[in-house]
């Protein structure tokens, strides 16, 4: 039994040696700035893993052409999603940050208000990049007139579905919310077997289509100051109109009210659902997992109410300068080289993203695949940024969206309700950060 | 054990003598303890310090960024013990959940204890090989796999519960009721701490003589007295470690809770101190609120430990 306290007192020190490393480093940190500038040049590069699913070639053809460009070598560094932010904290405390980084766009602000990040809009603007890049990343990246980051690549959310199942009950993908009500319907009844359209009541992002398209606005600006407006009557309609899928019209299923994103994808990979939201980096994962489905998948925009397509959240990743790299000049000369040109375009076709280059996005719209260009349709025509404020990071990190969806779904409280709580939550947040 | 030795010590050092007896040598000991007090000063109590500090801050990621400091005072703490959600569902499932995760684990424990006390050393060897694993698995693997049978729809206990009518296997969803949540909870958790108790409490029983248990057969103690009245207060020092550790694990746990659906804040019925001081301080970067609530959490497992140990040891015993 002796061992059980013992390697528990061994855990306990560890996790104070780390935090005794993290001070030290924090404490001589400042001095390691101005030392490699003198030896040969080298930039640190933070990369996400996992967008594209075999990055080396890539980021070795990279490498090798921005040497023999600039002469200098790249540290390319990958890391997970889920571990990122905390890394990217803990190299703010111990000014370890890279120079240039891939940053998620819910991240930018917080990171660009914390004085994190370089500005790049006069970079920017002297490449005469200013017009080319595509609006919904820039806005995610720029926070009070500043852009923090370049972009890099996006995706959106639309609606991916069944093309044998539509087939065979002789639908049309639909163009407004009535269509989208009495398509779900048709499946109901021809194919009882299938969930319609499941609703996951973790996935915030979903919310927002619905309740931009209804006339809602999830905050608004006034000055310096925030306010939620996720409970005015348009908002609520949105709201409520995206929750009685579930709740009057049953497209979805009970058990879905605690289901996040990546459960959609499995009901569907599993052949439960007729249509689902989906990302646009999607479908491929999903041929994957599912080879039986392979042309059996279309994917159509998300309508809005009467016509036309419903905002949609442009979500990605833009790069980033950090404030404490010695070789900006250097940095923005690799950011440039990803963002734009070929290398762009070769990431996004790798990673079935979408590049952050008006241009090359416009091409995807022309594109023949079923599965792309109505990703790239709602992207140009209808995408959207969520609030870029730290606050709303601060939100996210809260659920509080997510946990509305979820009392609604399960019934728990009423479209007014929540949404009274929700924003109530919002604004004491955003309160609380100005 | 640790406890009644340390307060031998307290005891006795008072009496030792006369102090011109002590002088000659008073420094030695504390020369002797010098490395290991330098290494406790500068790995626990300097950052424990650090801590305290923190809390007293307005500390985000821009005073990370900046190294400026934002002195609060006592405003961090004033925010969290004045937050409804703390009084009305936080604590409550906190200190539910950890009884009665406590209570099976060192019940079950036990019993396994008892039963692998009985057994042929080869079957033991085997048995607890087994019950090794659950103690092994990683807690996000176990997570996952609980998660992964009670899965609305298609998890197997799901669809074995819907089998025999207990429930509608179609529409019946573990994980949104706040009841059917932490009954999923305390199962992982219960299963990934009860062997530790099993086997605590095991090498505690193979030090019983044997002789006592004879005699009390011999008396004609069954078997529920003869724990009662010879296993139990042998073994008290025993429980007391490993019900103080149970407590103090299950009263933070973290990792079982956030990774069920719901459970990373998503549903506001089942947030336990755990995942609600992660949810208001580490994901919203407000890293002087998440010291506060450390120090809270800290001093309530200690007024928690104190309280059990003078329950289980009488004062006399102290």
């Amino acid at each position: 039994m002796w061992s059980m306290p013992g390697s528990r007192s061994v855990r306990r020190s560890a996790v104070a040696l780390a935090a005794a490393a993290a001070l030290t480093v924090a404490g001589c940190g400042s001095e390691s700035g101005d030392a490699a500038a003198g030896s040969e040049r080298t930039l640190t590069v933070w990369i996400m893993e996992g967008t594209n699913p075999d990055s080396q070639p890539f980021f070795d053809e990279l490498s090798a052409a921005f040497q023999q460009r600039t002469g200098a070598t790249l540290d390319i560094q990958f890391m997970q999603w889920g571990a990122a932010k905390d890394r990217f904290t803990t190299a703010i405390a111990g000014q370890t940050t890279p120079d240039v980084a891939e940053v998620g766009t819910t991240w930018v602000a917080e990171f660009g208000d914390a004085g994190a990040l370089a500005d790049l809009g006069p970079r920017v603007q002297e490449a005469g990049l200013s017009d080319r890049l595509l609006p919904g990343l820039v806005e995610a990246g720029t926070l009070d007139g500043t852009l923090y980051g370049m972009p890099w690549y996006a995706g959106v959310r639309s609606i991916v579905y069944r093309t044998d199942v539509f087939a065979e009950l002789g639908l049309q993908p639909p163009t407004t919310w009535d269509e989208l009500v009495a398509v779900g319907q048709r499946i109901k009844q021809g194919r009882p077997d299938l969930l319609p359209l499941p609703i996951a009541g973790d996935n915030e992002f979903i919310v927002y289509p619905f309740l931009w398209g209804s006339g809602g606005e999830v905050a608004t600006q006034n000055g310096d100051s925030w306010s939620s407006g996720v409970d005015s009557a348009q908002a609520r309609a949105g709201v409520q109109f995206y929750a009685d899928l579930a709740l009057e019209h049953g497209f979805s299923t009970p058990a879905a009210a605690t289901w996040r994103e990546t459960d959609l994808r499995d009901s569907f990979t599993k052949g439960q659902s007729a249509m689902i939201f989906s990302g646009s980096w999607t479908p491929k994962a999903i041929v994957e997992a599912a080879p039986d489905l392979r042309g059996k998948i279309g994917a159509f925009p998300i309508p809005g109410p009467t016509g036309g397509l419903a905002p949609s959240v442009v979500g990605g990743s833009v790069l980033s300068i950090f404030e404490t790299s010695d070789a900006q000049d250097l940095a923005w000369q690799l950011v440039e080289m990803m963002g734009t040109g070929e290398f762009a375009a070769k990431w996004a076709q790798e990673s079935s993203y979408f590049p952050g280059i008006t241009a090359q996005l416009n091409e995807a719209v022309q594109s023949p695949d079923p599965l792309v260009a109505p990703f790239a349709q709602q992207m140009v025509d209808s995408g959207r940024s969520v609030p870029v404020t730290p606050a709303f990071g601060q939100i996210q990190g809260k659920k509080t969206i997510a946990a509305m969806m979820r009392s609604i779904l399960t019934g728990e409280a009423t479209v007014e309700q929540a949404t009274s709580t929700a924003a109530a939550e919002m604004n004491e947040i955003f309160a609380s950060g100005a | 054990m640790t406890v009644a030795e340390r307060t031998d010590v307290e005891r006795v050092v008072p009496q030792a003598g006369p102090p011109s007896r002590r002088r000659p040598g008073t420094a030695r000991p504390w020369l002797l303890l010098a490395p290991a007090l330098l290494v406790m000063g500068g790995l626990l109590l300097y950052p424990l310090f650090r801590v305290l500090v923190l809390s007293l801050q307005d500390f985000g990621l821009r005073e990370l960024v900046s190294g400026r400091t934002d002195w609060v005072g006592l405003d961090n703490y004033v925010q969290l013990l004045g937050d409804p959600d703390l009084w009305a569902t936080v604590l409550p499932n906190t200190v539910v959940f950890a009884v009665v995760a406590v209570a099976l684990t060192v019940v079950f424990g036990t019993l396994v204890a008892l039963l692998l006390a009985r057994l042929s050393p080869v079957v033991r060897g085997l048995v607890t090989t087994a019950i090794m694993v659950a103690w092994a698995m990683p807690a996000v693997t176990g997570t996952y796999v609980w998660v992964f049978a009670f899965a609305p729809g298609d998890g197997v206990v799901v669809q074995g519960l819907g089998a025999v009518g207990l429930v509608d296997a179609a529409t019946a969803d573990p994980f949104a009721g706040r009841l059917s949540f932490f009954a999923v909870a305390a199962l992982n958790v219960v299963h990934h701490g009860f062997p530790f108790a099993a086997l605590t409490v095991l090498a505690g029983l193979l030090t019983i003589p044997r002789e006592l248990t004879e005699a009390a057969i011999v008396d004609g103690a069954g078997a529920w007295r003869r724990f009662r009245s010879v296993t139990f207060p042998m073994l008290r020092p025993v429980f007391a470690v490993v019900t103080v550790l149970s407590t103090i694990w299950d009263f933070k746990v973290f990792t079982q809770i956030y990774l069920m659906p719901g459970g990373d804040g998503v549903n506001r019925g089942v947030l336990t101190l755990g995942t609600w001081s992660y949810v208001e301080s580490f994901a919203q970067s407000r890293y002087g609120l998440g010291a506060a609530i450390a120090v809270l959490l800290t001093a309530l497992l200690l007024v928690v430990t104190v309280a059990y140990l003078r329950l289980l040891f009488r004062e006399d015993e102290l």
